[in-house]
C-alpha cells in the first residue's frame, strides 16, 4: 500500500528514517523561525510536534513538503531535508510530486465543493489516471482505510460539504492517502472536532501508521501522548527535546520540557 | 460488558494490564498453596521452589506498575478506566505482599521440615483454608467488579482473626513445655501470623474492588462515597 506513486519524485532507500532533517534553519524575512533543527522521522511511526504558539512547529511541518515556498520572503538559511534520502531542495525535485509523496491534512477540513467521490479521486486524476475502474477501486480502498466507507458508500456522488466536520476531516485523510504518499503531515487535524470525532481520527492515524509515516502538530498534549510514538518539543524556534513519547511525558530530560508539559509556562 | 473505546489502543492496554494482574494473582495463589503444602507434607524442595518463584511475582508487580503508568501517561483515563488503573496498581502491591508472606511461610516450612515432625502444624490448615477463601473471593470481586462480594470480606476476615487468636493461644500454651521444640512452635506462630495478614491484604483488595465497581470508598470504615460521589 505504501508504494511510491507511479513516477516518484523521490527514490526509496533502505533507511528507517522516512524524513531526515539536518541542521535546518529557516527565516521569515529577517525573523529566524527555526534554528539548527536536526531530527529523523522514523518510517511507520507517528511523530508529534508540540510547543507554544510561535515556537516553529508548524513552520517545520510545512518545510517538509515545501509549503513555505508559497510564502514570499521565506527561505531555508541553512541545512537540508531528505525525504527517503533525496534532498527536497534539489533543483531536480518536482514540488508537485513532492507534495504527493508528502501529503498534508490541515487544521480545518477543506473538502472541495464537489462530490465525495470526486474529492478522493482528485489526486488520482491530477496524476493522470484515466482508468475509471482503477479510480473507483482506489476511491473505495481509500474511504475504507479512512474508516468512512460505511458512512458514505450510499451517497458517494453527493456533495462532500454535506458531511459532518469529523467526516470531512476523514475525507481529507482519504483524499491524502488515495495517492499513496510516503508521509502524511497533519497540522492540528482535530482542533475543530468534538471528542468522538477526534477519537475516530486518532484511531485512524493509529491504524494507518502501519502503512504511512505521520507527523502531527498539535497543541493538545494529551493527543500527542495518545497517538504518537515520538514527540519533539519546540520553543522559540529551537527543538528543546526529541524523544520517545512515553519518555517525554513521564520523565523529560530537559527542564523546559517538564515546565511546558506540566503547564508551568507557555 | 462495556463497549469498546473508539481508540482501540486504549482497550489493548487495559486488557494487557488486567491480564497481568490476573496472572500475578494466580501465581500468588499458587505460591501460597505450595508454601502450605510444603509445611504440611514436610516437602523442603517444594519450599525452595516457592522461594525461587517469588521473583516472578516481583517482576509482574514492576510490569503492572509500568503498564499502569503508561496508561496514565498516554491515555489520561477517567471514570471506570481511571479506577481500573488505580485499583490494578494497588492490587499488584497487595499481591506482592501476599507472595512475600508465602515466601516467609516457605522459609519457615523449610526449617520445620528439616527437624522433627510437628503435630501442631495441622492447626495451620484451617487458617490457610480461611485465608485462601478470602483471597479467592477478593480476586473474584476484582475480576467481576462485584462490590457486594468485595464488601463482604471484612466480616469474613473477622472469622480468620478469631481463629488466628485461638491458634496463637494454643501454640503459646505449648511453648511452656516445648521440650526443645520452641523454635518450631515459634515458626508456626509466625506462619499463623502471615496467614492472618494475608486475610487483611485480601480485605484490602476487596475494598479496592468496591471502589473499582462503584467509586465508593469503604476503607477505614468510611461510609461516604468516593471522590465526586454523593
Amino acid at each position: 500500500m505504501n508504494d511510491l506513486v507511479d513516477k516518484p519524485s523521490v527514490a526509496p532507500t533502505t533507511t528507517a528514517a522516512a524524513v531526515e532533517i539536518r541542521n535546518l534553519s529557516f527565516s521569515y524575512g529577517s525573523s529566524q523561525a527555526l534554528k539548527d533543527i536536526t531530527l529523523d522521522l522514523t518510517e511507520n511511526e507517528v511523530t508529534a510536534f508540540i510547543g507554544p504558539s510561535g515556537c516553529g512547529k508548524s513552520t517545520l511541518l510545512r518545510c517538509i513538503n515545501r509549503m513555505n515556498d508559497e510564502i514570499i520572503g521565506t527561505r531555508v538559511t541553512q541545512g537540508e531535508i531528505l525525504v527517503k534520502g533525496v534532498n527536497i531542495h534539489h533543483p531536480s525535485v518536482d514540488v508537485v510530486k513532492l507534495r504527493r509523496d508528502v501529503g498534508m491534512v490541515f487544521q480545518k477540513s477543506n473538502p472541495f465543493p464537489s462530490s465525495i467521490f470526486e474529492n478522493v479521486a482528485f489526486g488520482l486524476r491530477m496524476r493522470g489516471e484515466r482508468n475509471k475502474s482503477v479510480i473507483a477501486q482506489t476511491v473505495e480502498e481509500s474511504l475504507k482505510a479512512a474508516a468512512l466507507w460505511d458512512e458514505v458508500k450510499d451517497r458517494l456522488h453527493e456533495s462532500a460539504l454535506g458531511l459532518s466536520g469529523g467526516q470531512q476531516q476523514r475525507l481529507c485523510i482519504a483524499r491524502t492517502i488515495a495517492v499513496k504518499p510516503l508521509v502524511v503531515l497533519m497540522d492540528e487535524p482535530c482542533s475543530a472536532l468534538d471528542p468522538i470525532a477526534t477519537a475516530k481520527v486518532e484511531e485512524l492515524i493509529w491504524q494507518l501508521k502501519h502503512h504511512y509515516t505521520f507527523v502531527i502538530v498539535t497543541h493538545n498534549m494529551q493527543q500527542a501522548a495518545r497517538v504518537s510514538d515520538r514527540t519533539a518539543f519546540f520553543y522559540m524556534g529551537e527543538m528543546v527535546e526529541f524523544s520517545a513519547t512515553k519518555r517525554i511525558f513521564s520523565n523529560p530530560r530537559v527542564r523546559k520540557t517538564e515546565e511546558y508539559i506540566t503547564g508551568r509556562f507557555g | 460488558m462495556q463497549n469498546s473505546h473508539i481508540f482501540r489502543e486504549i482497550d489493548n492496554s487495559m486488557v494487557s494490564l488486567k491480564d497481568n494482574v490476573l496472572l500475578m494473582a494466580s501465581l500468588t495463589r499458587l505460591n501460597l498453596e505450595r508454601a502450605i503444602h510444603s509445611l504440611l507434607t514436610r516437602d523442603v524442595d517444594l519450599a525452595r521452589v516457592v522461594i525461587g518463584d517469588d521473583t516472578e511475582v516481583d517482576e509482574l508487580e514492576l510490569k503492572i506498575d509500568h503498564l499502569g503508568m503508561d496508561i496514565l501517561v498516554r491515555f489520561h483515563p477517567v471514570a471506570t478506566d481511571l479506577r481500573l488503573v488505580i485499583t490494578s496498581m494497588k492490587m499488584a502491591c497487595n499481591l506482592e505482599r501476599i507472595s512475600d508472606h508465602a515466601v516467609n511461610i516457605a522459609k519457615r516450612a523449610k526449617k520445620i521440615g528439616k527437624s522433627t515432625e510437628m503435630v501442631e502444624a495441622s492447626v495451620i490448615e484451617p487458617l490457610y483454608s480461611m485465608a485462601e477463601k478470602l483471597l479467592r473471593d477478593a480476586l473474584l470481586a476484582y475480576t467481576d467488579a462485584n462490590s457486594d462480594l468485595g464488601e463482604s470480606l471484612k466480616s469474613a476476615d473477622a472469622g480468620l482473626d478469631k481463629a488466628h487468636k485461638e491458634v496463637i493461644a494454643l501454640l503459646s500454651s505449648r511453648l511452656e513445655n516445648s521440650d526443645g521444640r520452641a523454635e518450631n512452635l515459634l515458626h508456626l506462630i509466625f506462619i499463623a501470623r502471615s496467614l492472618e495478614r494475608i486475610g487483611d491484604l485480601a480485605v484490602n483488595i476487596g475494598e479496592d474492588s468496591v471502589f473499582l465497581s462503584e467509586a465508593r470508598v469503604i476503607r477505614h470504615d468510611r461510609k461516604a462515597s468516593g471522590p465526586g460521589g454523593n
